[in-house]
């Protein structure tokens, strides 16, 4: 038991000198539950969805076939867990993906404790669990708070909340984007990505 | 019952001299129209009498989309856009336009497969369409504002995820040639449209959606996306987005021939800053609405007009290049380009309009002081923008090349006229368009290909554009080291043999010209324009993209041969309605002998659909010639293929019952065209 707790504050300590100086992602390999200040602690994800904006053409597949797996063949922008926010005349096309964050606010603030790590399928996804979800909206807003576009979003047809839960481990945006632009990474330690280490994107 | 997938159900129907706004159920007309142009084209039998004029306020503009816009389904961001066209000359018919971009699904998403604008505001407005709900809303300070302009002014009231259809001043004052804008070069070119979408006073068409659109059977659409992806593209996974990962992978765009990012095709000035990071200039591959491939480039830089580059408006102001060689492909170029965009201008339209300028000017048939244009100087910024200026303006000469060029020719009439038709190759009463002509049997500068004269006589525009039939020879002419511009024939046979047999029935119909090597073969014309005239209907009524579908010629395969299936199974598991493969050319061939009765009733008849003369008098680069006799031999047979009289090209009243268009054949009939000598 010391060891844990020696461990914990250890863990503490770097947290807040991490934030102290804006965040680094690398530490995170050492770690694999953190706990924060306000003494929540949330397994860290195995698996993220990382991004390259270079390469992305802004053909919206990842959408596409994300709302079309996910959401019962309802295929939709609106309803698609990864969004590409694109602007047209600059050229400027960026996919925003869940973080699945260290510290998740959208878990954090689910008030029916829907929102659970995803242990199962091995990947630590944050995922809802639709039969306890009541459709409240505050796991958007919390996201919203510092991730624009929210990265769960509202299905109005079911009334639920949706977001990333990496396919269960076989993200199908990742599988479909035809230029590359998506890769998953799998790290048995987890890693130290989204809030509190991104606040902002 | 009505198919559960695919079609959202509601075509929203705008009287712009009313300002009502309706709906009606788009199962009124699907499955049998399929969506996009058989839709459209019904949609115009139905309300676009012959007298109707194209600026009339009774023309329809239809902005169609099919059962796989809004999907994962490849390339489904296609649409279409129909109505009585102002450009196609000296007749003004039905026409369509296809356009990529985002606009399609988004359009679906807001609840609708269609929108059929009819009537004419009496002050500057525009649509704005989302959830289920429409508005005509006021557009008197868009009007006048550049297409990109007025799209900022719309992202601002209506959030940048709005996709906008819009026309430029091209389009406001009328211009026959004005095409409709959608985000940084997507456009509806072909046709005029713009110029209606002017005559109508409606400044542009705002969408915004977040409903769905339902898929029938989404796992198989997963399938056979993934099957699709793999055929057309590999991932490129932390590499370089131009290369396909796996080393002598070829791109199928054009038979391999053609890859992502268009602007590393175009050397010179503007791709070499391009490739030079500390230059500030970037291109990027940029793709349309769920397209595995995307061809297009984004170009950007600190003193350019950023924006795709595509096809019509990267070669547009080829005589740039001419005027400054040792810059190729350079900013003056593209900015030619983007400005045509930002004015409205069909940049198509202009690659006849600029080239047979100059043949007029070197002919000494037209002079700098009569025009108030510098045609000294012809490939230059100074001429190409004030070209574009007086087009968009209908100023002083501007005013007659903004009827498009094949009117404008007619007006000069004599030998200036004369110049414009090998630009203009088709005769009679339906000719009008710039055509793709600059390929393999590009005749007269390349080789004459029988079927390619027999696809141009029967249609109303630019009928290439369905590229099928091409991308098979060029991607022989690739495969053989050689391209579109190079080929000889006899090289490429033995490579097209096995792919037309799969695409068309027969390895014979590879060998267009006699073993002599001495006249042209046309025996298998015919049948081969009938099944491409299939393929394109089904794809521009799907929607699906004209570069990628149909599949015909596999870069990457021994034999090449392609998979005509994969749109009706792409269409089956969508929707859910069943559809095999010779099923889905029957649709095709009702659709093109729908498309043939609206044709008929505005006049078409035999005598039109053929060429100027000057195609028949002269060798073609191996020696051979068309002749008269052929052509009008081939048109026979096609005619009889499809169920149409061979005397006068109009539909029997038996093949009309047969496709079951009974109220064409009626129709048809009550008009007297039956039982009409030619």
């Amino acid at each position: 038991m010391a060891k844990e707790f020696n461990r914990r504050a250890l863990l503490r300590g770097l947290t807040l000198s991490a934030l102290g100086v804006g965040g680094v992602v690398a530490f995170g390999d050492l770690l694999e539950v953190l706990a924060f200040p306000n003494g929540q602690k949330v397994a860290l994800a195995k698996a993220v969805i990382f991004t390259d904006k270079k390469l992305c053409s802004g053909c919206r597949i990842c959408e596409m076939v994300c709302s079309n797996f996910n959401s019962g063949g309802r295929n939709s922008s609106s309803l698609a867990r990864i969004s590409v926010e694109k602007e047209y005349l600059k050229g400027d096309y960026q996919p925003k993906v869940c973080y699945q964050c260290a510290d998740p606010p959208c878990l954090k603030a689910c008030p029916v404790g829907a929102i659970r790590v995803d242990r199962l399928k091995g990947t630590y996804a944050r995922i809802i669990d639709e039969r306890v979800c009541i459709g409240c909206q505050e796991c958007v807003k919390a996201c919203q708070q510092y991730f624009r576009p929210p990265r769960s979003r509202f299905d109005p047809q079911r009334k639920k909340a949706i977001k990333c839960h990496l396919c269960s481990g076989d993200p199908q945006c990742v599988k479909f984007c035809p230029l590359g632009a998506l890769r998953v990474e799998r790290s048995e330690r987890g890693f130290l990505v989204g809030y509190p280490v991104i606040q902002e994107d | 019952m009505n198919p559960h997938g695919g079609w959202v159900g509601k075509i929203l129907r705008i009287d712009l001299t009313s300002r009502k706004i309706s709906e009606l159920s788009t199962f009124n007309y699907v499955p049998k129209f399929l969506g996009g142009r058989g839709l459209g084209a019904k949609i115009c039998w139905d309300e676009v009498p012959p007298g109707v004029r194209a600026f009339d306020p009774e023309n329809r503009l239809v902005i169609a989309t099919g059962s796989l816009q809004g999907t994962l389904a490849p390339t489904s961001g296609r649409f279409m856009v129909l109505g009585k066209s102002p450009q196609s000359a000296p007749t003004e018919s039905f026409c369509r336009s296809g356009v990529g971009g985002h606009f399609a699904p988004e359009l679906k998403w807001a609840g609708y497969d269609a929108l059929i604008i009819h009537g004419k505001s009496s002050k500057p407005v525009y649509l704005w369409i989302t959830d289920g709900k429409a508005e005509i809303l006021d557009a008197t300070r868009l009007w006048g504002l550049d297409t990109y302009q007025a799209q900022q002014m719309i992202w601002k009231l209506h959030g940048n995820k709005t996709r906008v259809m819009i026309i430029g001043k091209a389009g406001e004052n009328r211009s026959r040639i004005a095409c409709i804008l959608t985000d940084s070069g997507d456009a509806s070119g072909q046709g005029g449209f713009g110029g209606v979408m002017g005559s109508k006073n409606l400044k542009a068409i705002a969408v915004r959606g977040s409903r769905s659109v339902d898929v029938a059977k989404p796992k198989e659409l997963m399938k056979l996306t993934h099957h699709i992806q793999r055929l057309f593209s590999r991932k490129s996974l932390k590499s370089n987005p131009y290369e396909p990962e796996e080393r002598g992978f070829k791109y199928n765009v054009w038979g391999g021939g053609y890859g992502r990012g268009s602007l590393s095709l175009l050397p010179g000035e503007l791709l070499d800053l391009c490739n030079e990071p500390s230059s500030g200039y970037s291109q990027t591959p940029d793709g349309c609405f769920a397209c595995p491939v995307s061809c297009r480039s984004h170009v950007k830089g600190p003193d350019i007009t950023n924006g795709v580059a595509f096809c019509a408006q990267s070669y547009m102001y080829l005589e740039s290049m001419i005027h400054q060689p040792e810059k190729g492909y350079s900013k003056i170029t593209w900015q030619a380009a983007k400005l045509a965009d930002l004015l409205g201008i069909n940049a198509y339209e202009l690659m006849a309009i600029i080239p047979w300028l100059s043949d007029c000017y070197r002919a000494k048939l037209l002079t700098e002081e009569e025009t108030g244009l510098p045609l000294k100087e012809i490939g230059s910024w100074r001429f190409i923008s004030i070209l574009l200026h007086k087009i968009a303006n209908r100023e002083g000469f501007g005013d007659l090349l903004a009827e498009g060029g094949q009117r404008a020719a007619a007006k000069l009439g004599g030998k200036a006229e004369e110049l414009s038709f090998i630009y203009y190759p088709r005769a009679g009463r339906f000719g009008g368009f710039r055509e793709h002509w600059v390929y393999l049997g590009g005749f007269p500068t390349g080789y004459a290909v029988p079927p390619l004269a027999l696809m141009w006589v029967l249609d109303n525009r630019d009928a290439m554009v369905s590229h099928s039939y091409i991308s098979m020879l060029w991607g022989a002419a690739f495969t053989v080291g050689q391209n579109a511009l190079t080929a000889v024939p006899e090289k490429i046979f033995p490579i097209l043999k096995p792919v037309m047999k799969a695409a068309y029935g027969s390895e014979d119909a590879a060998e267009f010209f006699q073993s002599d090597g001495k006249s042209l073969n046309w025996k298998w014309t015919a049948p081969v324009v009938k099944r491409y005239h299939e393929h394109s209907l089904l794809k521009d009524s799907y929607i699906l993209c004209d570069i990628l579908f149909p599949y015909l010629f596999n870069a990457n395969s021994p034999d090449h041969v392609g998979d005509t299936t994969l749109e009706s199974r792409l269409y089956s598991a969508v929707t859910g309605v069943e559809m095999g493969e010779e099923e889905s050319y029957r649709k095709g061939e009702m659709l093109c002998t729908l498309e043939r009765a609206i044709a008929v009733r505005d006049g078409r008849t035999r005598r039109d659909d053929t060429l100027h003369g000057l195609y028949f008098e002269r060798e073609d680069a191996g020696g051979r010639m068309y002749h008269r006799e052929d052509l009008e031999r081939s048109k026979s047979e096609y005619y009889r293929l499809m169920g149409w009289d061979p005397k006068t090209g109009i539909p029997t009243a038996s093949t009309l019952e047969r496709l079951g268009l009974k109220e064409v054949a009626e129709d048809l009939e009550k008009r007297g065209f039956f039982g009409r000598k030619p």
